[in-house]
Formats: C-alpha cells, structure tokens, sequence
C-alpha cells in the first residue's frame, strides 16, 4: 500500500507544479514557520522516513491516529513487561489520555513538571535513569534520514531520550519534513540560541570494537516512533 | 613543545609497527570495512559532490573571515551565558581547566570523545590535580584502561582485536572473559553509567561552532558527549579556533558529508546543539558552560598561504582509512595525537619537534585527496612542508643539491632507464640476466640484500627477482593459453 500511496502522491506533486520545485524550491523557501504539507505528500514522507529509521535499527509504529497511538504506546509496555514509564508533555498530541491507559494498566506514570531547585533535578534524573521507557514528543522528522528534532523545554528535557533504555516517540505527521536544511530552517536561529536541541537518528551506537554496530552504548538502546495522523485538512 | 605529542621518530616507530602482521590485519579489516560503508553510503546520495564543494566553499569563506567570526561568536556565547576563553597554547588551556576544577571542588570529570583535549593532554593535568577523569567515547575508554593513547580520530581502539578487548575487561572490570563485542559494550555502559551520574564536570571538543547564534555542535554516535554535556553541572567545551561556521544555514552542507565520509552513516545518531547553560526551571543541563577557544599554532597555520588549507579539516579520519602507510602502520607510529595524513600536515605546527618529519611519510598517492570531504589537497602541504622542513635545515633558500655530481649522474640514470624501457627486448633480455644473478641468493622470490649502490632499495625493502613467466606464456599454442587462463579465473 506504501508503494500505492507514494505513486499517488507523486503523481499529485508532479499535476499542481513542477517537479523540481517541489524537491527544492517550494519548501526550502518558505516563509511558513510551522510547513504543513498536503496528505499525499504527508504519506510519501512518512514512509520514507520509516524506511530511514528501520535503516539506523529504529522502529516504526505507522501512522495512529491520536486514539490509536494509546493503543500503540500500550503495546510497546506490555512488550516491554513496563512498570515504569516516564511521559513527556505533548506538543500537538495531548499525552494525557496515554497516561490514563498507562496507569489504568497498572503502570507507574513519571510526569515531567519543571524542577524548581537542585534536589527536584536529581530526584527526576533518579527516577528517568530507572524507568523502563520514555514517551516523549519529537519537533520535527527528517525522512531522508529517519532523524527526529527534540528541542528540550522544562517539561520535555533532554534526559527523557538519553537516560531511559527505551524511547517511544511521537511526532506529529505534517512535522516530518524532507532533509535537514529544511528542518533546521524549520527550526530556526532563534529557537537554537534559546533552548537545546538534539537530532536523534536511531538508537545510540558503536562501532568501536572491529567496526562492529552494537546498539545502546549510553543512549537509549530502542527507539520506536509513531507518526501520529491528525487528520487531513 | 606540547605533551600532546611523544618524541619519537616515526620511521624507527613504524619499522617496529610493519613487522607486526597481528596489527596489519587488524587495521586493514577495520580501515576496509570503513572505506565499504562509505562507498555505499555516497553511492545513493547523489547531491554527495554538490554538498562536497558547499562545504569546501563554506571553510574557505570562514577561515578568511576567521577574526571576525571568532568575535561574533564570542559575543553570541557570553551573551547566551557562556564564559569563554581563549587559549593561546595547550599550557593556557590545561591551566583554565585545571584551575575551574579546583576552585569549583569538582573531583570527578567525565570526558565526550575529543581530539583538542587530547592534543592539549588534558588528562593527565586533571590527574595530577586530584581529579578522577574518565574517557566515555567506548573507543576512548579501552584505550584509557590500557594506558594508552588512541590510535585513530575516529576509532581509538582500531588496533586491538575483540579479544584484546575482552582480556582487558577481563582483567580491569573483573567480568567474565568474553569477546563478544554486544556483551563487551554492555559491560562498560554499566560501568559508565554510574560515573556519569556521579560526575561534577564534563569536558567534550566541539565539532562546529555556529557564529550567528553562539552554538556549538557536537556530533556523535553512542550518546557520550550527550551525557557530558547534560548531566554534570559543569560543562567545559574545547574547541579550536577553526571550528567555527557563519550560520545556521551553513551547518546542514557539513552535516550532509561528515558522517557520510567518517563513518559511512547519513547522520550521526546524536546531533547537539549547545548555546547555554540550563534556564530556570530546566530538569537538566549544567550550571556553568565553559568554551575554551585554542590556538596553540592554528594563527602559525593561518599565516602560511599553503598550509592554512589544513585548517578547513573536520576531522572525519577517512584519510587515514585510505593511507597506504596509515593502514600498515596504524596510528602510534606517527607519535602524535593526529595521525595519518592530515596529522603529517597539522602536527609540525601544533606540536612541532619530532613530528617535523613527519610530512615525509607518505608516498603523496593522492588517495587521501580524493576522499577528503573538503578536498584538502594534502599531497601539496606535504610536499610543501617537505620543503619547509628543508630549507630550515639550511640557510632558509631552497637547498642546492649535496652532491651535484651525484644529482647529474642520477638524473643521466633515469634518461637512460627511460631510453632502455622504450625497447621491450632490451627490458627482457637485462631482465631475465638480472634474474640469473639473483636466483642463487633469492628467499620466496625476494632478495633481501643487494650490494651497493643497490642496498640503498634493500635496506627498505625486498627486490623481487623477475620471473621468466611472460616467456611460458608466449611459448604456449593460443587454445593452450585460453585454456590455462579458464582454469585459473573458475
């Protein structure tokens, strides 16, 4: 179907304007601060970017929409046999609802407030560091690479996809966009200057010993992502 | 001279590191496997040779403006909350260091994997000091645990097989022997694991340094440099003054080819960006960022119109992964904390003594050239700094020849070999008579010493003595022939 939906969304790209504007040009562009991109080109860009981070050993949970990512984020615990799960604060997908299922399931739910003083920030990074998996929402995806742009905020840190073992993480599916400069233009100066950012392209990795690819050296040594369907407009 | 290099002479060093076959298996396994993920990586990204000369064009640019740059990203750090500081040599720099982690009581430093701090020996200054530092890179980390110094900029430990690796954890870490590398990596996230979370300080390098908005971009794959530059609440980021980019938009051309060309990825897992230290309210984050901005012999660099072109390097080490002489050698021969050939071009100048010799080990093949992301052209530095190296020996001109008779009778020498290699039945008959002579005292086909004025070949190498095969080969009928050669290819 994958295959189907991309032939599709190529063939309305090439009908409404030229082909190497729309590579190129069109987005790069932009003025938009926040690109949506039709739902044709939402699918093109969603399985690429699945292939991409199947490619760096990540795992892709397809397209939920925002009631059927509980179900997925549930799957992944009970996979996982989890009794702890740290959830991040959402972006555009309200993360309450998994975290009602999540407790509801019997499952110890770690939320992310602002750390007022030193003791908070320790307490919080004890419990991350123990979790069996974080939830947390991605900014951007890159499809040429299968990368995902966190930008760290006090109620989405940065530990939350770096101390866990495991990730699960969302991301709107309009936010995924072709290749890096995009994204980083997306993303903007401003932003940058402000706040931390980390891009994520799979699962943490070495090749130190022989050149051989062991998966989870310090970073988290799972990923899966849920490109999350908000429905097309 | 810096402790970041040792005194020692590469050409005694690599003699010792060539008979090692362990090593030279060891190496062209890894450096082998690396040249085939970057052939494949670059095979399905077309726009590889238009970001290519982005990048080349971006550094060129950069490093012309470099002044200008270094104070716009100066202003944008301290104006994020970053306390910079500038470091003329590695002893500036190691003091910085040293002197924050005392007045700040911090004991316990976790290092990111980084080529400055290795170039201004932070290690063993923090040491001294009272300090607990531990490498987190895996590479870096066995490397450490054996007392020594990485032997490439990208795999510290290339040189040691995975069962070196699993006698060494065996001994150090108490765990059961093993070589599997899944078992071997796990053991040391464990053990890593706790020392970050009990670190005070984490130091790191920076692998750009964006001027428009006072950010330093570290790139990386295990996540090392992330936790180093998170968790302790005391960051410090050594970066050299050549790092630095003008914007944001210029970053991604980099990023395009880095990865691809150093480890064959399309991108690095981790990509940081880092402007500042946490806000208030921030879970996580340090107190304190410190950027060290180190010279330590890049201005001398700058000043020289054919060397400055060194500086454009982004330190992806697939130059060593090519090198002829690198893969036989490895990377402790060459005696300083950047080997290969882009060590042979930067190490006179950031380290000086010994190393000044080192732009005469290479056989200038041009292969490190060819897959140069920013296409330094390192067979001109070198012959450059050949030159160099040189003419200071003498009264600065360029030297006369030693021996003038000498030189006439080598250069009338060659005319006269090209003379005789234009007539194929002169190359033959003087071929096979010089096999005549040989024969009695060739080993496997080698002769290992000839008289002189030919001992000047074999005191480097073995002579192979010509062989009659091409004469076998036309005596035979066509059909013979064809037969023969089916044989051979099925």
């Amino acid at each position: 179907m994958a295959e189907f939906h991309k032939l599709i969304a190529n063939l309305r790209d090439a009908l409404e304007h030229p082909a190497a504007e729309a590579h190129n040009g069109a987005a790069a562009a932009s003025p938009v601060a926040v690109p949506t991109t039709k739902a044709a080109r939402r699918v093109e860009l969603a399985s690429q970017f699945a292939r991409e981070l199947q490619a760096v050993g990540g795992y892709f949970l397809g397209t939920p929409t925002p009631k059927e990512t509980v179900a997925r984020v549930l799957a992944v615990a009970a996979k996982l046999g989890a009794h702890t799960v740290a959830v991040g604060a959402g972006i555009f997908t309200d993360p309450t609802p998994i975290v009602d299922a999540l407790e509801l399931a019997g499952t110890t739910v770690i939320r992310n407030a602002a750390c007022a003083d030193d003791a908070a920030r320790a307490e919080l990074r004890g419990k991350l560091a123990r979790c069996d998996f974080a939830v947390v929402e991605a900014d951007y995806a890159i499809a040429a690479t299968g990368t995902l742009a966190m930008i760290a905020t006090p109620e989405r840190p940065g530990s939350l996809t770096l101390l866990p073992p495991v990730n699960v993480i969302l991301v709107s599916a309009e936010r995924i966009l072709p290749d890096l400069a995009t994204a980083l233009e997306a993303i903007g100066p401003a932003a940058i200057a402000s706040h931390r950012l980390a891009l994520v392209t799979g699962p943490s990795r070495t090749a130190d010993i022989e050149k051989r690819i062991v998966l989870g050296v310090h970073g988290p040594r799972e990923i899966h992502v849920a490109a999350v369907w908000h429905g097309d407009d | 001279m810096s402790k970041g290099a040792v005194e020692q002479d590469f050409f005694a060093a690599s003699e010792a590191a060539v008979a090692d076959l362990q090593l030279r298996r060891k190496l062209e396994n890894a450096t082998g496997r690396h040249l085939d993920h970057v052939a494949a990586t670059r095979a399905e990204f077309p726009a590889y040779e238009a970001e290519r000369d982005a990048s080349r064009r971006i550094k060129e640019d950069s490093i012309a403006r470099l002044d200008d740059l270094l104070v716009q990203l100066k202003e944008r750090l301290e104006a994020n909350g970053c306390t910079v500081f500038v470091a003329a040599n590695a002893a500036e720099a190691r003091k910085y260091i040293v002197d924050l982690a005392r007045e700040r009581g911090a004991r316990r430093v976790v290092k990111g994997k980084s080529m400055a701090t290795e170039e201004i020996a932070l290690n063993p200054a923090l040491a001294e000091a009272g300090c607990d530092v531990v490498e987190t890179d895996l590479g870096e980390y066995i490397v450490q645990l054996r007392g020594e110094r990485p032997s490439h900029i990208i795999t510290p430990a290339i040189h040691l097989s995975k069962e070196d690796i699993g006698l060494l954890f065996n001994e150090k870490l108490h765990i059961p022997y093993t070589s599997e590398p899944t078992a071997l990596t796990a053991a040391a996230r464990e053990r890593l694991r706790e020392v970050f979370l009990a670190a005070e300080m984490g130091v790191t390098g920076a692998n750009f340094a964006i001027a428009e908005t006072g950010t330093l971009v570290l790139v990386e794959n295990e996540g090392n440099g992330r936790m180093s530059s998170t968790l302790p609440e005391i960051f410090v980021a050594v970066m050299g003054i050549e790092k630095v980019i003008p914007s944001m938009a210029d970053l991604s051309h980099f990023l395009e080819v880095l990865a691809r060309t150093a480890t064959g990825q399309k991108l690095t897992t981790y990509t940081n960006f880092i402007s500042g230290p946490r806000r208030a309210g921030d879970a996580d984050g340090p107190r304190e960022v410190h950027v060290v901005m180190l010279d330590n012999g890049r201005t001398t660099m700058l000043a020289d119109p054919v060397l400055r072109e060194a500086l454009y390097c982004l330190r992806c080490g697939a130059c060593l992964n090519v090198c002829p002489i690198y893969r036989r050698v490895g990377g402790h021969a060459y005696g300083s904390t950047y080997p290969g050939p882009i060590g042979s071009i930067v190490s006179p100048s950031l380290f000086g003594g010994a190393t000044a010799t080192l732009p005469f080990a290479s056989t200038l093949c041009g292969a490190c050239r060819e897959i140069c992301p920013v296409k330094i052209d390192i067979p001109r530095i070198l012959l450059h700094l050949r030159w160099k190296e040189t003419a200071a020996k003498g009264d600065g001109t360029l030297p006369t020849p030693k021996w003038p008779r000498a030189a006439r009778r080598a250069r009338e020498g060659v005319e006269t070999f090209s003379r005789m290699a234009n007539h194929p039945i002169t190359v033959r008959v003087l071929g096979r008579l010089a096999a005549l002579v040989m024969w009695p005292f060739a080993r496997h086909g080698y002769v290992r010493w000839m008289p002189p004025p030919f001992s000047n070949w074999t005191r480097v190498r073995d002579f192979p003595v010509p062989r009659f095969r091409r004469r076998r080969g036309k005596s035979r009928s066509p059909a013979e022939s064809k037969a023969a050669n089916n044989g051979t290819q099925t």
